[in-house]
């Protein structure tokens, strides 16, 4: 049933992620893979005068975080810890000084909890025990041990990226031939398609990117000259930052054509920058062996036993009485308006963006200059102005083939870097989906009731003492958490799985006290003596706790004259009731209830009139 | 023929449904027009033909009337001598079927005169009770019983909306606002075209309307055009969505009671469709069947029950039971909207709206207290530029979310506004090159000038606050997915056999470009294509030309020009008319495939290597009716390439395939290939190929065995259960032997 399931819920997220994956594109079709390659010479232990972390302590974490955020967001990417600079050696060819800690491979439970064990003080220790340190290593022998590691995968390999991590800036000073040979094996590399990222450290006296490592890294043409400006990194969140910016590949969900008017299209490239995170979906394990089993699916016909093809069915709605009968290929051209693409309607000023037309994530777009050359300067230019002029572009949006158009609003978002030039947000336009009529609800809102301005000053001086800065990255999802949490217990065999902490609740004692008397303040200006907001919603709870018992008592009562029936079942409209009325007469007609599915309610109703 | 009008009201309030009655002036005038529009009657009809066709497919359990006035006969209860005459109920309350739908085309032949208002209902109980009258006002009216009527509409709680062919306030439109309000969607009526009737029955329905509501009373006259550009039909009956009450804390001591409302949510198509068998058209006969199997060499089937439920824990499966899971999953404390905290509003990001949905928080009902409390919240909030952080939780059972309250201060309420943000999990941090900072983008001056009056020219607002005119306003248009599916429904219910028809053009033109702004940018475009040249990269270009190609190809190649053009006229026809395919893609690979191959834009070993990689894809997915997709991929690639006569690609391809069926466990899709006796090309079939003809029939041979033993089932059509038993243990055959 798994994989069954898998697939279909798949298919419902296509619905609305807009094919997440099934639209990936097919130039990346392999699997993605990333080494980290961290230096484990002495300097690397070096604390410095007020840094709570060593270099080496705050690379491991960082590790450690994106090992356990691979294993949440795309558990099928391979990941390798390759040391230099041990004394101990352990690789295939074998170098001396190039330590192969983890292998290529997807993380799991273990792994984590190795780089755990070697966290902390006590952990370097424990490293320099088991590994320990050593001056004599060779930086080409190290990324020759990498490459033999992407050339050992059997799977094919899609993107192939190697971090380094160091704060030596010039690590073979001494020694011209050592230092030579690690430029022509970087060169060798980057040519097969492998990407050098260079996660630099702090170093006493700053590090100096241009000394040696200017010529061993890549510098992609399409992520500019970043890497080679940035500065050290000096926190543990400035390294994540940055790793984190830079482990994941980016990938177009599609390329489109932004259509301005007749005759002037620009590519564009559709990302999606955020999305909703969710539970996996469980496979099936055979009891005996906890080994995974494969499900089977098929189709047959239920008299003639034979195996159906896609072609020898069709699709049914069934309203009243009356079946509709269309061909497959009908219910897609049924939702075919457009082809995909963005075509511009015009635009209005920001300000007429309503903040409650808000339907589903956004989507970003950036241009394709691959495509259609001369995009990315028509871009930047409608980019400029509509942040310029504070307009956004109102267009119609297909995203998919045989998807019916909404409409979007793009709204300009300009570069933004942080001190280390890091990208904080990218130039683009984000796709706000807006909503049709039939989305937005008419609501009975109660009449106005405005509050004085004592009051409105009382509760700003609330507002103003739980003030704090938001940032979108600050709340963890403590249902996926504690998920990975508990499966990282089960197959480590923890006795319990690791607390979580769940952000998502409030801090009421430290809020308490920073209002103090606040709130009774404030209680007295709105609330009158007597007045329980609690108590009275508890008093409502129970009331209606009381009149549901009565309404269960009810609800037999709201039967469905047998007259009524008849009829619906005549014109063919029982679906309109709802199922407790359908179990309810069918109970009343003395027939015995078997299924719940709605469908078999009418079957048997139907049945038993048409006797 | 005195005219005179009583409502009679039944029925008290119930929970569930709304009755509504359609009230259709059938008089002759109806059916006159100015030349190129549409006459009014036309018009009511297809308003009313939307509405009943919403009402059909949505299944809901309003209950809807026909009351056709201005008709020849009489047909009514209150029907005496000289009263109620001409006033004929075509249709009496009951759920809205086709048989309705289809009255509706046939109403043509009702058409005489006569006059107003007329209502009917059963002695049940509905939610809402709802008059609906379209009429040109033609018809004469005596107003002596108006206020019995009105009073009568109030104390039954009728609401009632009036549709005309013209706007109500037509004087001021043609007089005052000159030529905004002449536009193109206005239908051009003026006051002098208005007869005495008409201009009385304004006065009529004026009155009416205001003394319903005095406020509003007049937005619920409606023109037939607006109605249904605006669904105000389906606004004014849609059920009111369900109350969440709740709870909002600040800190631990700090309580308001709230109610809260989803009031925007992306509205789906409710129902879905099933599988039916093509020939009996029922969907009995198509039947489903799961099962499990280990992943050895024999495939051994095992019962479900001795399955367990696990995760992947990255590369670990970590066996972990339902129980276990239900009890050490996180547990939420129940409902809850409690606040985190205060932010400035600018900390919180349009882009990262999560969910689907946004919710508005009212003060609980009946509690002036709570409101009072509330609206502080909610000014001071609007006062400082600050949201608040809030969990929210729906119930006990569902997953806890972080999102932001805004707050909302209209006219006639005030609110806050919640919407869901991200969590950590939910963002993908991604670099993308400068733009701004990038010599090789950064426009030039006259560059950016003709950026800036194409702006100008496509703003789709006009004036500036209470004058301000949105010629686009999304949030009033109907999503046409509905429409255009209802359409359909209807269309091939009423024509089993026939074609879909094509989109309505009203439906494709409510979505287009207002044609003043069209007008207006054609220059700016102009100069915007002169100042920024765009060249579609070579691929792309060719794509274009590739009607050309064709011509030219087949002039090439002689020998093949024949089957040649036929193939491209077809493809000519179904594929590239609908314009661009740059790459194989998951949907119609095939077809995909035969278009980029004839287009010639990519080379043939790319256009190859992109089909194998979505015929990877799709046999990944384990499912057969992505098998079939696949086998069509394979038989097109061979066709493709003995053509070509490039049969490397395909040899090494179904070589490597066969290597792989027991690895990647594909043995029921080769089944299908050897079943379609796909092999290798041969050199006998083309001159290129290293394959001889022996070892292109020995290629499949190995598995012909055991599906010789189990193909004679497939004819006879005998026991059910045996079939597919023997469909199962085919594969162990197979596997053993390949």
């Amino acid at each position: 049933m798994a994989e069954w399931t898998t697939y279909y819920q798949n298919e419902d997220e296509v619905e609305g992620e807009e094919g997440e994956e099934g639209e990936a594109d097919v130039r990346y079709s392999g699997r993605d893979s990333l080494i980290f390659l961290v230096d484990a010479s002495q300097s690397m232990f070096e604390r410095g005068e007020d840094d709570e972390m060593s270099p080496f302590d705050m690379t491991l974490q960082c590790i450690r975080s994106v090992y356990t955020s691979k294993i949440i967001s795309s558990d099928r990417d391979l990941l390798a810890l390759v040391f230099f600079g041990t004394a101990e050696h352990k690789n295939s060819v074998p170098f001396k000084h190039v330590y192969v800690y983890h292998d290529l491979d997807t993380p799991g439970a273990r792994r984590v909890l190795d780089l755990h064990s070697f966290q902390g003080e006590k952990g370097q220790t424990l490293f320099q025990e088991t590994l320990g340190c050593s001056a004599d290593f060779s930086l080409q022998e190290a990324l020759w041990v990498c490459s033999n590691l992407f050339s050992d995968v059997k799977t094919r390999l899609s993107h192939k990226r190697v971090m380094l991590f160091t704060n030596q800036d010039n690590p073979h000073a001494e020694d011209s031939g050592k230092a030579r040979l690690a430029r022509s094996k970087a060169s060798d590399l980057r040519d097969t398609g492998v990407v050098l990222d260079l996660m630099n450290l702090p170093k006493p006296g700053g590090f100096d990117v241009s000394l040696f490592y200017r010529d061993i890294i890549t510098v992609d043409e399409d992520e500019g000259d970043l890497g080679l400006q940035q500065g050290a990194s000096e926190k543990l969140e400035d390294l994540q930052r940055r790793v984190r910016a830079r482990e994941m590949k980016k990938r177009a969900q599609a390329r489109l054509s932004l259509t301005l008017g007749d005759g002037v299209s620009l590519a564009v490239g559709v990302y999606v920058l955020v999305r909703s995170a969710t539970k996996p979906y469980p496979v099936r394990l055979y009891r005996e062996s906890n080994e995974q089993v494969k499900t089977k699916t098929r189709w047959f016909h239920a008299e003639t036993g034979s195996l159906l093809l896609p072609s020898d069915t069709k699709k049914a709605q069934t309203y009243g009485s009356k079946q509709i009968v269309l061909e497959k290929e009908e219910t897609e051209e049924v939702k075919k308006f457009d082809e995909p693409g963005l075509v511009l309607i015009g635009f209005k000023p920001l300000e007429r963006l309503e903040r409650h037309h808000h339907l589903r994530p956004a989507h970003f777009i950036y241009p394709e200059e691959s495509q259609v050359t001369g995009s990315s300067k028509l871009f930047t230019a409608l980019l400029m102005r509509c942040l310029e002029r504070k307009v956004f572009a109102l267009c119609r949006y297909t995203p998919r083939r045989n998807t019916p158009p909404r409409f979007a609003a793009l709204v300009a978002q300009s570069e933004e870097l942080d001190k280390n030039r890091v990208q904080l947000s990218p130039p683009g336009f984000h796709v706000i989906f807006l909503p049709y009529a039939d989305d937005i609800r008419s609501l009975d809102y109660p009449e106005k009731t405005s509050a004085k301005p004592e009051q409105i000053d009382k509760m700003k001086e609330i507002v103003h003492k739980l003030r704090f800065k938001y940032q979108s990255e600050a709340f963890e999802n403590p249902v996926i958490q504690q998920h990975y949490r508990n499966l990282e217990a089960l197959a480590l065999d923890l006795l319990e799985p690791e607390q979580i902490e769940d952000l998502t609740l409030p801090k009421a004692e430290m809020m308490d006290r920073r209002l103090g008397s606040l709130v009774s303040q404030f209680k007295e200006l709105v609330y009158p003596p007597g007045y329980n907001p609690e108590g009275k919603g508890a008093q409502v709870k129970r009331k209606s706790g009381d009149s549901g018992g009565g309404g269960a008592e009810k609800k037999p009562c709201a039967e469905v004259p047998e007259e009524e029936l008849r009829a619906h079942v005549k014109n063919g409209t029982l679906g309109k009731l709802t199922v407790p009325l359908l179990k309810e007469a069918c109970k009343q007609l003395g027939m015995r209830v078997t299924g719940t599915k709605k469908q078999e309610l009418i079957d048997t109703l139907t049945a038993h009139f048409n006797r | 023929m005195k005219p005179r009008s009583r409502i009679q009201i039944w029925g008290t309030i119930d929970l569930s449904r709304s009755a509504v009655v359609l009230c259709l002036d059938v008089g002759f005038s109806m059916s006159n027009s100015a030349p190129e529009e549409e006459p009014p009657f036309e018009q009511a009809k297809k308003v009313i033909q939307m509405f009943v066709q919403r009402q059909v497919f949505a299944e809901n359990k309003d209950e809807l009337a026909l009351v056709l006035f201005g008709s020849d006969e009489t047909k009514n209860a209150l029907a005496s001598d000289d009263q109620y005459q001409n006033i004929f109920v075509h249709r009496h309350l009951m759920l809205p079927d086709f048989d309705l739908l289809g009255e509706i085309q046939i109403l043509d032949a009702l058409v005489v005169c006569m006059d107003l208002l007329q209502k009917e209902t059963l002695g049940k109980k509905y939610e809402k009770l709802h008059i609906a009258v379209f009429t040109d006002l033609c018809s004469p009216y005596s107003s002596d019983q108006l206020d019995i009527i009105i009073d009568n509409l109030k104390k039954g709680g009728i609401s009632l909306q009036f549709f005309l062919p013209f706007p109500l306030d037509v004087e001021e439109e043609s007089g005052g606002r000159g030529d905004a309000a002449a536009g193109p969607r206005q239908p051009p009526y003026s006051r002098k075209g208005l007869t005495q009737e008409q201009k009385e029955g304004l006065e009529m329905v004026r009155k009416v309307m205001t003394s319903l509501d005095e406020e509003e009373g007049l937005d619920e006259v409606h023109t037939f055009r607006e109605s249904m550009e605006q669904l105000s039909i389906f606004k004014k009956i849609e059920r009111r969505p369900m109350a969440w009450p709740c709870q909002l804390t600040i800190g631990s001591s700090l309580t308001i009671r709230i109610v809260g409302y989803k009031a925007v949510t992306e509205e789906k198509v409710k129902k879905t469709w099933a599988v039916v068998d093509a020939r009996t058209q029922r969907k009995e006969d198509v039947q489903r069947e799961t099962v499990f199997c280990l992943n050895d060499d024999n495939e051994t089937e095992v019962p479900k029950d001795d399955t367990i439920q696990g995760f992947r824990y990255g590369s670990d499966i970590v066996p972990f039971s339902k129980v276990d899971q239900e009890q050490m999953k996180y547990k939420s404390d129940g409902k809850c909207f409690s606040v985190l905290g205060f932010t400035k509003q600018s900390q919180v990001m349009r882009h990262h709206f999560m969910g689907n949905q946004v919710i508005k928080v009212f003060a609980a009902r009946d509690d002036e207290h709570a409101a009072v409390a509330l609206s502080s919240l909610i000014h001071a909030l609007d006062e400082l530029e600050m949201v608040a952080i809030v969990r929210y939780a729906y119930d006990k059972r569902s997953n806890p979310q972080v999102g932001a309250a805004f707050p909302c201060i209209q006219d006639k309420y005030e609110c806050l506004m919640y919407v869901q943000l991200p969590y950590m999990e939910d963002l993908r941090q991604f670099t993308f090159s400068s733009l701004q900072n990038n010599k090789k983008f950064i426009p030039s001056g006259e560059q950016l000038a003709a950026v800036d009056s194409l702006i100008d020219s496509m703003m789709l607002v006009e004036g500036e606050g209470e004058e301000m005119e949105d010629l686009f306003e999304v949030s009033s248009i109907p999503n046409p997915q509905f429409q255009r599916l209802f359409q359909c429904l209807h269309h091939r219910a009423l024509n089993p056999s026939a074609p879909l028809p094509p989109p309505e053009p009203w439906l494709k033109g409510m979505l287009e470009r207002p044609q003043e702004v069209t007008a207006r940018c054609t220059a700016p475009l102009q100069q915007l294509l002169q100042r920024f040249p765009l060249q579609e990269a070579v691929r792309k270009k060719e794509q274009k030309t590739a009607q050309d190609i064709f011509g030219n190809v087949t002039e090439e190649e002689p020998s093949t020009k024949k089957a040649r053009q036929d193939e491209d006229e077809k493809f000519h026809f179904a594929g590239l008319s609908e314009g661009t395919v740059t790459a194989v893609g998951s949907v119609e690979p095939d077809r995909d495939f035969l278009i980029l191959i004839r287009q010639k834009s990519l080379p043939f070993g790319q256009v190859c290597q992109q089909l194998t990689s979505r015929v990877d894809q799709l046999l990944g997915t384990k499912s057969t009716q992505y098998y079939m997709k696949s086998i069509s991929c394979i038989k097109a690639f061979r066709e493709e390439s003995s053509k070509a006569g490039n049969v490397e690609l395909y040899n090494s391809y179904l070589q490597t395939l066969k290597k792989n069926v027991q690895e990647r466990a594909l043995q029921d899709f080769w089944e299908l290939l050897v079943q379609d006796n796909i092999s290798l090309i041969s050199k006998d079939e083309v001159e290129g190929s290293t394959v001889s003809k022996m070892e292109a029939n020995q290629f499949l041979a190995p598995e012909q065995k055991p599906d010789e033993q189990t193909a004679p089932p497939a004819d006879d059509g005998g026991d059910v259960d045996d079939l597919v038993r023997q469909g199962m243990l085919r594969n162990p055959q197979t596997s053993v032997q390949s």
